[in-house]
């Protein structure tokens, strides 16, 4: 089997992406460990904005999972279409359901 | 698991593809059926737990406070190391390295099983402390947990299959190695959303 | 190679007699057991017996007497039709037997989904019917007998998962281990779902109230939702099977 440079271009490219997604992930997971209502000894207060930065950020790192590990970014029409579905419902869901 | 591949020039849209890449889908459509119907699932038990956290958010906040935020991190970055190994994994096998793509599916394995190795070691943490199912936010995380645990387990022996087929010259199928490896990351993907929501969010 | 080993692909063998006279009626005889039964069984156990949805867990003796005693002419029905009609699962079940011995995976995958469904349906179907129909015998039974057979009944309908996780796991390995395409291999994965929800029926037996319970939203509701959905993709499934096995063939010993 011969990959031609082209493949192999794209090989070297997707390998760079899944790299930098997987990097940006640790980022906000580390971040997240000052969000956590579990990091200090006092007591943990309830926090709609830290919330909402959580699930925002939460919906990032499942997006990038999915758009770059699972390499949804370059599937079909309807896989993204249902995956982005789920991400919103689970997300804005999740939301709505806090703020409500 | 099945075989099947599907490739074009075009994306789905109509869009012309770049050189070198193509709309494909990735292992087959019925480890999709698996992962997007699991996701939904799952969907319904975190949107239920969101619901039961609205209703009493004091106690689940105090609850989560006993939570280990730091090996919760830590094993989040294992198991994101692991999705990346396999993703790697999959590039090799696809640019015929067979040899290196065994190597990194184990090596995404041995990170699987650190995971679990943290993950127990967490739970005898909070039972040591009489934090059991009887209160109602930890009944939501050993559930949601113990799930997700035999989630990865079952992971662990998907990609076992993904390294027997790697090893047989006659076959190899691509598809097969790309169906371990959509399940691996969902069990990744499933993690992210139990550590925001439950470690996290207040 | 014989021709119906050929037709086949190995998988079935023909009949003795000539495959020409063959016919697949009592397959379909037995097929339409199945789904008929089941429909049976989702009359007598949701309107009769009224087990599904469940009755509340986090109630006192009070509650569990009146329960039995405004149901009690239905759940004396429910029974009496159910035993009349319970055969009907080992039916069912010993038609997806056969066609789990038409795969290559081999008969110890069928073997063991029988013999687990044919046992999980003494707590997971019978009891409940026993200990309901016990209650409702005699009117001036004491109320903490009443609530132990409430409990037992409904703890073994609904928290008895080792049977029925066997069984649906060996289906669902042998749908993925075999080579002759009996089931779809999707098939295979919404099995593993059905698994899942079993194994969260554990936390019924920790808490009578919330999301866990034996009425809970998610020990309970989600997963009958799943199991309704899996049911139906069985029936069909074997449905085609049963359209696609070669009539005058059987599966290999």
């Amino acid at each position: 089997m011969t990959a031609t440079s082209a493949t192999k271009n794209s090989a070297a490219q997707g390998l760079r992406y899944i790299t930098i997604a997987w990097l940006v992930l640790c980022v906000i997971t580390i971040v997240s460990w000052w969000l956590s209502p579990a990091h200090s000894a006092n007591t943990a207060i309830a926090s709609v904005p830290i919330t909402v930065a959580v699930i925002v950020l939460g919906f990032i790192k499942s997006r990038l999972i999915i758009r770059y590990f699972m390499e949804v970014r370059s599937a079909p029409r309807w896989l993204r279409l249902a995956t982005d579905g789920w991400l919103v419902a689970l997300w804005a869901g999740a939301l709505a359901i806090y703020l409500y | 698991m099945t075989e099947s591949t599907s490739t074009s020039t075009v994306l789905s849209d109509g869009r012309p593809i770049a050189a070198g890449e193509s709309s494909h889908l990735p292992g087959d459509s019925h480890m999709w059926v698996m992962v997007l119907g699991d996701l939904v699932i799952f969907g319904g038990y975190f949107l239920i737990y969101m619901v039961d956290r609205a209703m009493k958010p004091a106690p689940f906040l105090a609850a989560q406070q006993h939570l280990s935020i730091t090996t919760g991190v830590v094993n989040t970055l294992v198991l994101l190391t692991s999705s990346l190994i396999v993703a790697r994994s999959v590039y090799a096998a696809r640019s015929g390295k067979y040899d290196q793509a065994i190597k990194l599916t184990y090596l995404g394995g041995a990170f699987g099983v650190l995971f679990i190795a943290i993950k127990a070691y967490e739970w005898s943490l909070e039972l040591s402390k009489g934090l059991t199912v009887s209160n109602g936010f930890f009944s939501y995380y050993y559930v949601l947990t113990g799930v997700h645990m035999l989630h990865v387990t079952l992971g662990l022996i998907i990609l076992g299959v993904s390294v027997r087929e790697l090893r047989a010259p006659k076959r190899r199928r691509t598809n097969l190695v790309e169906q371990g490896a959509t399940y691996w990351h969902m069990v990744d993907l499933l993690w992210v959303v139990i550590f925001g929501l439950l470690y996290v969010v207040r | 190679m014989s021709v119906a080993a050929a037709i086949t692909g190995g998988g079935d063998r023909p009949l003795d007699d000539s495959p020409a006279q063959a016919s697949k009626r009592p397959l379909w005889i037995v097929f339409w057991i199945f789904p008929g039964f089941f429909g049976l069984f989702g009359v007598i156990f949701v309107l009769l017996l009224r087990v599904i949805p469940p009755p509340r867990p986090d109630v006192g003796y009070g509650y569990m007497t009146h329960f039995f005693e405004t149901h009690h002419t239905t759940i004396r029905i429910g029974l009496g039709l159910l035993f009349l009609v319970f055969g009907g699962h080992a039916i069912a079940n010993g038609f997806v037997t056969y066609h789990m011995k038409r795969m290559s995976s081999g008969p110890t995958f069928a073997y063991v989904y029988m013999g687990a469904l044919a046992i999980g349906a003494i707590p997971g179907m019978l009891l409940v019917a026993f200990c309901f129909g016990a209650a409702t015998l005699r009117a001036d039974r004491e109320p903490r007998i009443i609530g132990l057979l409430y409990d037992l009944g409904m703890l073994s309908f609904n928290g008895s998962l080792g049977c029925f996780a066997t069984a649906y796991l060996a289906f669902a390995v042998a749908i993925l281990v075999d080579k002759n395409g009996i089931f779809p291999k999707w098939l295979a994965y919404l099995t593993i779902w059905q698994i899942v929800t079993e194994v969260i029926a554990t936390q019924m037996w920790q808490q009578t109230s919330g999301a866990f319970a034996w009425n809970g939203s998610i020990a309970f509701w989600l997963a009958v939702i799943v199991f309704g959905v899996w049911l139906n993709c069985q029936i069909l499934a074997v449905k085609k099977a049963t359209d696609e096995h070669v009539a005058g063939t059987r599966p290999l010993d």
